[in-house]
């Protein structure tokens, strides 16, 4: 399987973590390391290459020649290539292949082919491509703030504030999807492709489709190796940290007994808690790909009148969805939250510093609304979506499907009834910038009467 | 000895003036204007065709009357620069096969000699500040920009570290200094109409850029606290390079961005497709026309 000259090893369904026992050897077995790249095929990444099947053929002995049927169109390789068998008795195999004629349908090996795989048997050309091209790409624009291994510590990131994102917990802020789903690839592209305003992520929108798609799977792969590792080593911790070790002994266990118990259970118990973590993973992000992850109102936009925006302004400040709490009461980001002392997770203490903080531990400040900028899209579909969705991993709540109707309103349609109040917000949220302006369509919302 | 040293500072010159000529042959001279694809993946042969083919004429009526100022100005230096490198060799080799008999003679000074170089080049230089008077003003200064570019500025490009934000006003709308709630945002991609001239503002978020259009001969410095209006005409419809020409921090080099000229038409369906993407509410069409017929 090793393969070191181009870097990608492929790993397939047959022989999971033979070798592995500790975390790092499960990682290394199943991602590899940034020079020789693991392609695990059971994660939902789209590593590149062409795929396709062996078609009917009747020599079992050396052949030079073999017809194939490629899932989509292939003209040739101009490079040379390698072929990966993807199941059958070769499974894993890694060979030659000197070049593919698009009119018969043949590819043509480097070497006469001692055993001919069988009709059917599932092959890729040029295994891990998408990956080598996206550690490529990755490691021009992004590692000098998002780090090596994606956990957003690149050697330009302790000057930016705020900080890179640290991709390794699987959460990215501003998604089109509900609030448990993962990001999507699309919202991913959006982001690279348009930057964030507001922060140091540039916009790269001169890269090429392809290019987007490398970089953009490449970093959900890294994503996904750092919430592996983290799920791991979460199975672990709770019996095995360092400090677990020093209760258990203070408990009086013996520490030559906790040591074999953990090898036992590395041996036992361990690989079956990496192949459900595994499993977790792959569904977690082909979940996001669904179409009913991702969040669409289920009302058009609400028209963005003074009376809309009054509406949202009542929103804004109501006690159910109390937006001001954080975002202020004019929505300069200075709501009373901010100033609050917030409690260490773990530790349940106070923290020694006010203000509210993301999960990745850093101080957030509650968006300053009437600046127009905004991080994850100014479009209403955008700022809709953040209302409902909330931003993943900040403090920013999710909404959606949890206003609810005054006791005197009579609502046919719960669910449309809940997205039109999103829509005022939207709309009140938007009109901000321009409140007090007389070029923002004739004054303040406040003017007008709710009745 | 000395016929070496006299050899080796001719040499220099000689060597500056063939790699000058030989310059625009081998394509170190004026970016390609048109027709590039330089993607991360093309090859070399590839580029060096694309590159041969290329034309290196400016892309707008300003650009080739500075790139006919430049030849200018480089004919004349070429004429003085091998004026007197040529008076050194002389001077350099006569001394290097003096007679060592020879006593040598000190003079000091030559009125007339120096009258003679000191107005030539002041002739030169008023000539010139003279003849570009005309292009710099074009350029520069707001009075003399054409009419057409001043009146409707078709953006505002606000540089930052380390992109291009861009700001278009509502198409039939005029834009404003201030941001307007119907203004459409893009970044790193710069439409403008072709064959007109066009005008945008320019201003920066944070500190110094420099909005440089290498294939427009356009460069103009951003300044914090500044609105900067920069006009240019593109002859041809196409893509043009738009980078940072002001050292601005460490990710200066990834201030890429591109403009593209298009016919007014085009431009103005550019502008109502931005107008349709940014006012998206994710809600598909049909289910839109649905609701509406309800």
């Amino acid at each position: 399987m090793s393969q070191a000259r181009r870097g990608v090893n492929v790993k397939t369904a047959e022989g999971e973590n033979a070798r592995a026992n500790g975390v790092r050897e499960y990682l290394h077995e199943n991602f590899g390391t940034p020079m020789e790249l693991v392609a695990w095929l059971r994660l939902p990444v789209d590593y590149g290459g062409h795929a396709g099947v062996v078609a009917a053929h009747d020599s079992a002995g050396p052949l030079q020649q073999m017809k194939v049927s490629f899932t989509s169109a292939v003209d040739g390789f101009e490079r040379p290539a390698e072929i990966v068998w993807m199941s059958g008795e070769q499974a894993g195999k890694i060979i030659a292949i000197s070049g593919y004629d698009a009119k018969s349908g043949e590819i043509g090996f480097s070497g006469p082919l001692e055993a001919a795989p069988a009709e059917g048997t599932e092959f890729i050309i040029h295994p891990g491509q998408g990956l080598t091209d996206g550690r490529r790409l990755y490691m021009t624009h992004c590692v000098h703030c998002h780090g090596t291994s994606g956990d957003g510590d690149g050697p330009t990131a302790k000057y930016l504030n705020p900080k890179p994102r640290d991709y390794r917990r699987g959460v990215f802020k501003f998604t089109s999807t509900k609030e448990p789903n993962k990001v999507t690839r699309d919202d991913l592209k959006r982001i690279v492709r348009h930057g964030i305003p507001g922060t140091y992520m540039p916009s790269f929108m001169l890269l090429e489709d392809d290019e987007l798609h490398a970089i953009v799977e490449y970093v959900r792969w890294l994503a996904m190796r750092g919430e592996f590792e983290r799920k791991l080593n979460a199975e672990l911790s709770g019996d095995y940290s360092i400090e677990a070790l020093r209760q258990r002994k203070k408990g009086g266990e013996l520490e030559g007994e906790i040591k074999d118990e953990l090898k036992q259970f590395l041996a036992s118990d361990f690989p079956e808690a990496a192949d459900s973590a595994a499993n977790d993973l792959a569904d977690a992000w082909n979940g996001a790909e669904q179409d009913d992850a991702i969040i669409v109102p289920a009302v058009a936009r609400v028209d963005d009148t003074l009376q809309s925006r009054a509406i949202g302004r009542h929103w804004f400040l109501s006690k159910e969805v109390n937006c001001q709490n954080c975002h202020g009461p004019h929505g300069l980001g200075n709501g009373p939250q901010t100033e609050d002392y917030e409690e260490d997770p773990l530790t349940k203490q106070k923290l020694s510093e006010p203000g509210l903080h993301d999960d990745w531990g850093h101080i957030v400040k509650p968006r300053n609304l009437t600046r127009g900028i905004y991080r994850g899209g100014r479009r209403p579909i955008d700022i809709f979506r953040r209302v409902y969705a909330g931003i993943k991993g900040a403090k920013m709540p999710a909404f959606g499907r949890k206003i609810k109707p005054p006791a005197e309103t009579q609502v046919d349609n719960l669910a449309q009834w809940q997205d039109e109040q999103i829509w005022h917000i939207v709309n009140y949220v938007l009109s901000l910038p321009f409140e007090g302006r007389s070029s923002a369509g004739g004054g303040s919302a406040e003017v007008v009467d709710l009745n | 000895m000395k016929k070496f040293w006299a050899c080796f500072f001719i040499f220099w010159p000689i060597l500056a003036v063939v790699l000058c000529l030989m310059a625009p042959s081998q394509q170190w001279w004026f970016p390609p204007t048109h027709g590039l694809d330089i993607r991360e993946t093309a090859t070399g042969d590839e580029l060096r065709e694309q590159l041969a083919q290329a034309s290196y004429v400016a892309g707008t009526p300003l650009g080739q009357q500075i790139d006919d100022l430049f030849y200018l100005i480089n004919w004349i230096v070429t004429a003085v620069f091998i004026g007197t490198q040529a008076a050194l060799g002389y001077v350099l080799w006569k001394g290097a096969t003096h007679s060592e008999d020879k006593k040598a003679r000190f003079t000091h000074g030559s009125h007339n000699l120096e009258v003679i170089w000191t107005v030539i080049p002041a002739v030169i230089l008023l000539f010139i500040a003279g003849y570009q008077m005309n292009v710099w003003a074009h350029y520069r200064i707001i009075d003399s920009f054409p009419d057409e570019a001043k009146e409707y500025p078709v953006a505002e490009v606000t540089a930052r570290q380390f992109e291009w934000r861009i700001r278009y006003p509502a198409p039939g709308s005029k834009l404003q200094l201030e941001p307007q709630p119907d203004d459409l945002y893009t970044v790193n991609d710069l439409h403008v109409p072709v064959g007109r001239p066009v005008m945008i503002q320019l201003r920066t978020a944070d500190v110094q850029h420099s909005f440089f259009a290498p294939e427009l001969r356009v460069k103009q410095d951003a300044v914090p606290g500044l609105v900067i209006p920069v006009w240019f005409e593109i002859i041809e419809g196409g893509q043009y390079s738009l980078l940072c020409a002001e050292l601005c921090g460490w990710g200066h080099y990834k201030m890429k961005a591109r403009i593209v000229a298009q016919p007014q038409a085009r431009f103005d369906e550019y502008l109502v497709q931005l107008q349709t993407e940014q006012n998206d509410d994710g809600v598909p069409d049909e289910v839109e026309d649905e609701s509406a017929r309800e």
